[in-house]
């Protein structure tokens, strides 16, 4: 009997994984075309485009060897950082909550930590044609500082940015995960779920709208969208980490993407709303719901707003830190 | 007071070399820059162009007058009209050939819608390169309304070989119906402009973009030779339209601005166009009649004449000689030669990021520019 329990959970977690990957896939074309191109008054692109098409379309091209140091490790990445997003998304099913740790706070902190620092390794692994790699003869006579410098690519600056990235960037993130946590004074996805079923969504608590506020402006961080999008601004790193990627593992990158969005509005829901990631109940309709509501909101961010330098990118993340301590504080007082 | 930058000199400690290009989807064209770098602070900038070289004034030695003023054409993509029409201007003031009114007139329109389409073109650019997608689009659509009347009276969107010497081609005649649509295009131009313009301007994150960076002051500016809107962003009052006989018969004012950053230059060619605008009301209300090609000329010799006009970007320069009706000794210098060393200075002091729009702020037209090069063996 236990067994057939164990074989039902897995089928039941492997499907779900699968129906919101599937939903995964038309956010990016979601968010192109229905908020970015309504909003810009074209007609944008098709909606399967970004999320399903174009992936399809690079598994069809032609592979060819990175510029990098370690080519392999460096086409790994983005198969790490995809199963890495997979795994959290995984942890979020009512089927994997009996696995205590893994089904918990620290367990999706690990393993974000693990995608943002795939960027950094991304970013230093690669060396592509668009800056230094060009042959083109910048050190001649009479030319500036031909000598005694250290001569950088353009994906040095993004590895550098992802970096900081980490010990700041997505620290509002984190800081709103934990504010479930201390209202409910559990680790476990499952305890945050109970305790919300017996005192309300936390999303109606003073410190619940603080958070979900504060998760947002994290998940956009996290996202790498527009205008928190550095690591990968158009003006100077152009696509920073994953210019080098063609093929096959650029369509990984698309498809990671589409499923970190899936990924952070179904954690959100979970902690927000206190609603389990179950297929069979009609609750499912929320996550879906909540999903293109937070698509909505970063396309309409995306479409609003340039692009952050650090001289906006600071305060933005000093206040939404802020915010996000003020939503633990009250948490912890009430 | 804005405070002078200094660039780092050589064997200044750097810490990093940044090269970009000569690919870039920030750059509109291909040209190579390096940013001496600390702590993601640009120290110097250094702009390598030479890579898009075309050979076009030798291509001219040596070819009929007629055919090499069509050929100043391909210059440029957004100014095309301005290098056929100083171009022609070269051949009409060595031949003392008489313009007549009309077509003067309708050279200045000409010249005014290409205005507004290259400081619209350059609004759009600069605002994809601050990354705000939705302002590009809008002027993009906003554009759109010159580009349509460029095609009426030129025929093509991009080269319409309107100025021929004596005058216009027959085809740019302006008619009622044209006259009209002119009419009407200006009132939704102005009223479009008019509504982005309060939207850009009141943007309190696209401004805090914009304020501040990209400074270039007053006396370096001078000491640069800056010329066109980016010297007029630093302060000075000066546009060769006000000297030019073409347009004694308009009324205009010189926009100034003296913040010297790239906000100055963005609202400054915004604040141009509403100039423009009132320039091309002003032509077609009071268009004369007659004809618009004058063609009692001769051809005969004439040593090296040079002409200079207001283009978009700034001064156009032209100069050549005439032998046996073909051209001898041609040189043409567009204003963003002088501009080159107002871009890499802008630059010094600010982040990477703005590094390109610091470029871009002064209005960057390197294809035009290219006219040496030197091979090297990699």
């Amino acid at each position: 009997m236990a067994d057939i329990t164990i074989l039902y959970s897995i089928i039941g977690a492997i499907i779900t994984l699968i129906i919101c990957f599937i939903i995964g896939t038309f956010l990016p074309g979601i968010e192109r075309k229905y908020v970015q191109a309504r909003i810009q008054q074209r007609i944008g692109p098709i909606v399967t485009a970004p999320g399903i098409m174009a992936p399809i379309k690079f598994s069809f091209k032609e592979n060819l060897r990175p510029n990098s140091p370690a080519p392999g490790l460096y086409k790994a990445l983005p198969i790490v950082s995809f199963l890495a997003v997979l795994l959290i998304l995984l942890f979020l099913t009512p089927q994997m909550y009996p696995a205590y740790l893994l089904a918990s706070i620290i367990a999706i902190v690990g393993l974000l930590k693990v995608e943002e620092v795939s960027y950094v390794l991304m970013g230093s692994l690669s060396k592509s044609v668009m800056s230094l790699s060009l042959k083109f003869p910048d050190i001649v006579k009479g030319a500036a500082h031909t000598s005694g410098i250290v001569r950088s690519h353009l994906e040095d600056i993004s590895s550098k940015r992802s970096l900081r990235m980490i010990t700041y960037g997505s620290f509002p993130l984190y800081l709103a995960l934990f504010v479930p946590v201390v209202s409910a004074k559990s680790l476990y996805l499952s305890d945050i779920i109970k305790y919300q079923m017996a005192n309300g969504p936390l999303l109606f608590t003073t410190q619940g709208i603080l958070a979900a506020i504060v998760f947002f402006i994290g998940s956009v961080i996290v996202l790498n969208e527009s205008p928190f999008n550095i690591i990968e601004a158009e003006a100077d790193v152009i696509q920073g980490p994953y210019m080098e990627y063609i093929a096959g593992y650029r369509s990984v990158i698309y498809l990671s993407k589409g499923l970190l969005m899936f990924t952070l509005s179904a954690l959100f829901t979970i902690l927000f709303l206190g609603i389990p990631l179950d297929l069979l109940s009609w609750n499912f309709i929320v996550f879906v719901v909540v999903a293109l509501i937070f698509t909505l909101f970063i396309g309409i961010l995306n479409a609003f707003t340039p692009i952050f330098t650090n001289k906006q990118f600071y305060p933005v993340v000093i206040a939404s830190t802020l915010l996000g301590v003020l939503a633990i504080v009250i948490g912890i007082l009430i | 007071m804005i405070e002078e930058k200094i660039p780092k000199s050589q064997g200044e400690l750097i810490e990093t070399e940044i090269s970009m290009g000569t690919v870039h989807p920030a750059a509109l064209e291909p040209y190579r820059v390096r940013f001496f770098v600390q702590d993601e602070i640009i120290q110097e900038a250094e702009i390598t162009i030479g890579v898009n070289h075309r050979g076009v004034e030798r291509i001219m030695e040596g070819l009929p007058v007629e055919k090499a003023n069509a050929l100043t054409e391909k210059i440029c993509g957004i100014c095309s009209n301005c290098h056929t029409w100083n171009s022609v201007m070269v051949a009409e003031k060595g031949l003392n050939i008489d313009v007549p009114e009309r077509a003067n007139y309708i050279r200045v329109i000409m010249g005014e819608l290409e205005r507004l389409h290259s400081h619209l073109l350059y609004l759009a650019h600069g605002n994809e390169v601050l990354g705000h997608e939705t302002f590009a689009m809008r002027i993009f659509y906003i554009r759109e309304t010159v580009m349509e009347l460029l095609n009426m009276i030129g025929g093509n969107r991009v080269q319409y070989g309107v100025s021929v010497i004596g005058g216009v081609r027959p085809r740019c005649q302006l008619d009622d119906m044209r006259v009209q649509r002119l009419n009407e295009g200006m009132d939704k131009l102005e009223k479009d402009l008019t509504k982005f313009t309060d939207r850009f301007t009141s943007d309190p994150i696209v401004n805090s973009r914009i304020e501040g960076i990209g400074i270039l002051p007053p006396k370096q500016a001078k000491k640069l030779g800056v010329t066109g809107p980016s010297l007029r962003a630093c302060g000075f009052d000066y546009d060769l339209r006000t000297e030019m006989k073409e347009y004694d018969d308009f009324d205009f004012n010189v926009a100034v601005l003296d913040g010297c950053d790239v906000k100055s230059n963005l609202l400054l060619r915004v604040l141009e166009c509403f100039e423009s605008i009132k320039i091309i009301r002003q032509a077609v209300r009071n268009l004369p009649s007659g004809p618009i090609t004058n063609r009692n000329w001769e051809m005969y010799d004439c040593k090296a004449i040079k002409h200079y006009i207001e283009v978009p970007r700034g001064i156009l320069y032209d100069s050549y000689a005439i032998e046996d009706g073909r051209i001898r000794s041609s040189i043409i210098r567009t204003p963003s030669m002088t501009n080159i060393g107002a871009m890499q200075y802008a630059a010094i002091g600010n982040q990477i990021t703005d590094g390109q729009l610091c470029i871009v702020q002064c209005d960057p037209c390197f294809t035009c520019t290219d006219r040496t090069f030197e091979i090297i063996e990699l």
